[in-house]
């Protein structure tokens, strides 16, 4: 399954039966066993070549992305919202999205610029006054189309410009999803756990069932994080760069590589000439922060793809940053 | 006339104030089954002739549409962005777009993210200056393709809402001109003794210029403007704003009280649901110019309401836009000799 189909496919958190059905008959076809667990996390053992015992490494990806839920219709038809994870409501304006399993539809706008007074060009527009317009005539068809609790996600077209690179929404996390759909391809010497694990962006839900119940001897968690390599920012504060190959983490906000794996992750970049880089900021969090925690404690990596304009409608990679991540997740289940 | 396939056809082409060729050429062709002489004049005005014996009408809706330009090429190789028009910086951050360089480029708008801002900026929104375009490319690549003052227009795809709502960019005012090939289309089934110039006119959106000189060619004996209107959305102040479900037609100074009354009598005798708003000086449209054309020309404006005006979702409802062509149609067909009678006492 390719990054296109991936990123169009809408999964926010809480929400993300699509791509769950979808990510189930992929790994079926390949000739491998996926199930369910308690959380929602899409779950995949491939045993090793190597002899027993063998190392247990947990690869995951988070599959749900950030979007919006209605919390209410207006007496004239319009939906009000609230954000599903964290989506900075000053990127929402002027942008179509998508209601609900039906994929409805709808705009977001706001009051034109000939209406705004000074005091409302510099005014942020809060959730409480941003809401989405699918047409409906009132109240009532607002709800029957789209009750209380529906989700909404980008609508948001797959796009790849530029010199190597691909714009869409939801690349955190789909190129971590599309990786471990590629990495299952092969064999490796140790058991390969894969998880898609679910409702990361609202507090790392699934990845903290699934590292319990996996019990994995270690972890690699594949995800996309915040690159500002364009613009204003200075130097330091750029986290990465989009181009410059996979982003390793030192640290992040939510947990602290395992020294072992982060030397090994550079040292195999350098000998197997696969880009990487070192993530320059403590930022951010991911399934890292609880897979790390799970029973007695696993050791964790992440090797991120940078993203800019993350947890916006429209995120940027370079595509090859996205083949390293690959490469060199191949190559550290094949050194573990 | 399949009225979706052309808002979307005319919203993907390129034609800010001043470069409209393209779309004039566009709607030139879409005209022309409609009308005797189709030209596109100096201006990029599009004037279709639709010969008669009767009184001159001249009824003009505009082709351009806002823009932003490029106005610097940074080192890390994305673009710094101007105005074309008034656009709302709010709708850029997140934004796809595309430059007009030596080729059409797609490009997306990024800015500094929250995380990274003072507390004291995020509550601000993000200003034109603090915005970049990212092509996906290095500085040298975007040098060979992008020069400074090439234009950049907003994200085209188009989306139908429930309800006949219509939502795309450049529906200010091409839903108009689209009104006016609907009106051209339903004049086909009347009688018409009026002498009538369909006119999509070019640079509106920074002082209706082409207008100006299209009413001063034309010598129209009357006129009529159309424009979009805002329509309620909620938070909309009172009397700010119009019924986004009915056509509006202004009252006030700039607009000739008479030739509003026979419109609104012919709106309610062909039952087309009209609303009146108040002008109560410029109308900030073409009406404007066109009433001040050499030594003075009635006319009057008419509205289609429209959700959220200057942004890349602008929405309509195509039952309006239809009923707008057809009242227009009625209009024109019943202007007679007398038309001018007591036009001023």
């Amino acid at each position: 399954m390719d990054l296109r189909t991936l990123t169009e496919i809408n999964a926010p958190a809480g929400h993300e039966q699509a791509l769950r059905r979808a990510l189930l008959e992929e790994v079926r076809s390949m000739g491998l066993i996926p199930y369910l667990d308690r959380m929602g996390n899409v779950v995949c053992v491939k045993e090793g070549t190597g002899p027993a015992p063998r190392k247990r490494v947990m690869i995951s990806a988070h599959m749900d992305e950030v979007g919006l839920i209605v919390v209410s219709a207006t007496e004239d038809g319009f939906l009000r919202v609230t954000p599903v994870g964290g989506v900075d409501p000053r990127v929402v304006i002027s942008k179509r999205v998508l209601v609900g399993d039906d994929n409805l539809p709808g705009v977001i706008g706001a009051t034109a610029i000939h209406l705004q007074s000074a005091a409302d060009r510099r005014h942020v527009l809060g959730y409480n006054e941003i809401y989405v317009d699918i047409g409906a005539k009132d109240k009532a068809e607002a709800e029957g189309k789209a009750p209380k609790g529906t989700y909404i996600s980008f609508d948001t077209k797959y796009v790849e410009y530029g010199d190597g690179f691909a714009c869409a929404k939801a690349f955190d996390d789909r190129v971590g999803v599309h990786t471990i759909l590629e990495v299952l391809k092969e064999d490796y010497p140790v058991d390969v756990i894969a998880v898609f694990s679910s409702e990361e962006e609202v507090g790392c839900r699934g990845a903290k069932g699934a590292a319990f119940s996996t019990e994995p001897d270690m972890g690699i968690v594949l995800e996309g994080t915040t690159c500002n390599d364009l613009g204003d920012v200075p130097d330091p504060l750029q986290v990465c760069k989009a181009g410059q190959g996979v982003a390793v983490s030192f640290m992040d906000g939510a947990s602290i590589a395992n020294r072992e794996l982060f030397k090994k992750a550079l040292a195999l970049g350098q000998e197997q000439n696969i880009p990487c880089q070192v993530k320059s900021s403590v930022s951010g969090g991911n399934d890292g922060g609880v897979i790390q925690r799970a029973r007695e404690g696993v050791p964790v990596v992440v090797l991120s793809v940078p993203c800019r304009y993350i947890h916006s409608p429209s995120t940027v990679i370079k595509l090859s940053d996205a083949k390293s991540q690959l490469d060199l997740t191949k190559a550290l289940l094949r050194a573990i | 006339m399949d009225i979706r396939n052309i808002l979307a056809e005319a919203a993907a082409i390129c034609g800010p104030s001043g470069h409209e060729m393209d779309i004039a050429a566009y709607f030139a062709e879409k005209f022309r089954p409609f009308t005797d002489e189709v030209k596109v004049d100096a201006m990029h005005n599009v004037i279709a002739h639709k010969k008669g014996t009767g009184p001159k009408v001249m009824l003009a809706a505009h082709l351009d549409e806002i823009a932003l330009l490029v106005t610097k090429i940074e080192d890390d190789g994305s673009l710094r962005l101007g105005m074309v028009g008034g656009v709302d910086p709010r709708i850029l951050p997140g934004s796809r777009v595309w430059v007009h360089g030596k080729e059409k480029l797609f490009g997306t708008i990024g800015a500094l993210p929250p995380h990274l801002m003072s507390a004291e900026d995020r509550q601000n929104n993000y200003q034109l200056k603090n915005l970049h375009v990212d092509l996906g490319m290095t500085a040298e690549r975007v040098k060979e393709q992008v020069k400074i003052g090439d234009l950049v227009t907003l994200d085209d795809r188009a989306t139908e809402l429930l309800n006949h709502q219509f939502a795309c960019k450049t529906m200010d005012d091409r839903a108009c001109v689209t009104l006016l090939l609907c009106a051209a289309e339903y004049l086909q089934k009347l009688h018409c003794d009026a002498d009538v110039y369909f006119v999509a006119t070019s640079q509106e959106e920074v002082g209706s210029r082409g207008a100006e000189t299209a009413a001063f060619a034309i010598d129209p004996d009357l006129a009529i403007a159309l424009d979009v209107d805002h329509a309620t959305i909620p938070g909309s102040r009172p009397d700010s704003t119009v019924p986004g479900d009915k056509l509006a037609v202004s009252v006030g100074p700039y607009i000739q009280p008479k030739l509003c009354d026979r419109l609104l009598d012919c709106a309610k005798e062909h039952n087309a649901a009209l609303t009146v708003t108040v002008a109560g000086r410029s109308t900030a449209t073409d009406a404007d110019e066109i009433g001040l054309t050499r030594g003075g020309v009635p006319t009057v404006l008419l509205s289609l309401p429209l959700k959220y005006m200057h942004t890349s979702v602008e929405t309509i409802d195509l039952r309006v836009l239809k009923e707008g062509g057809r009242l227009l149609a009625h209009f024109v067909s019943e202007l007679d000799a007398g038309w001018e009678e007591d036009l001023w006492i």
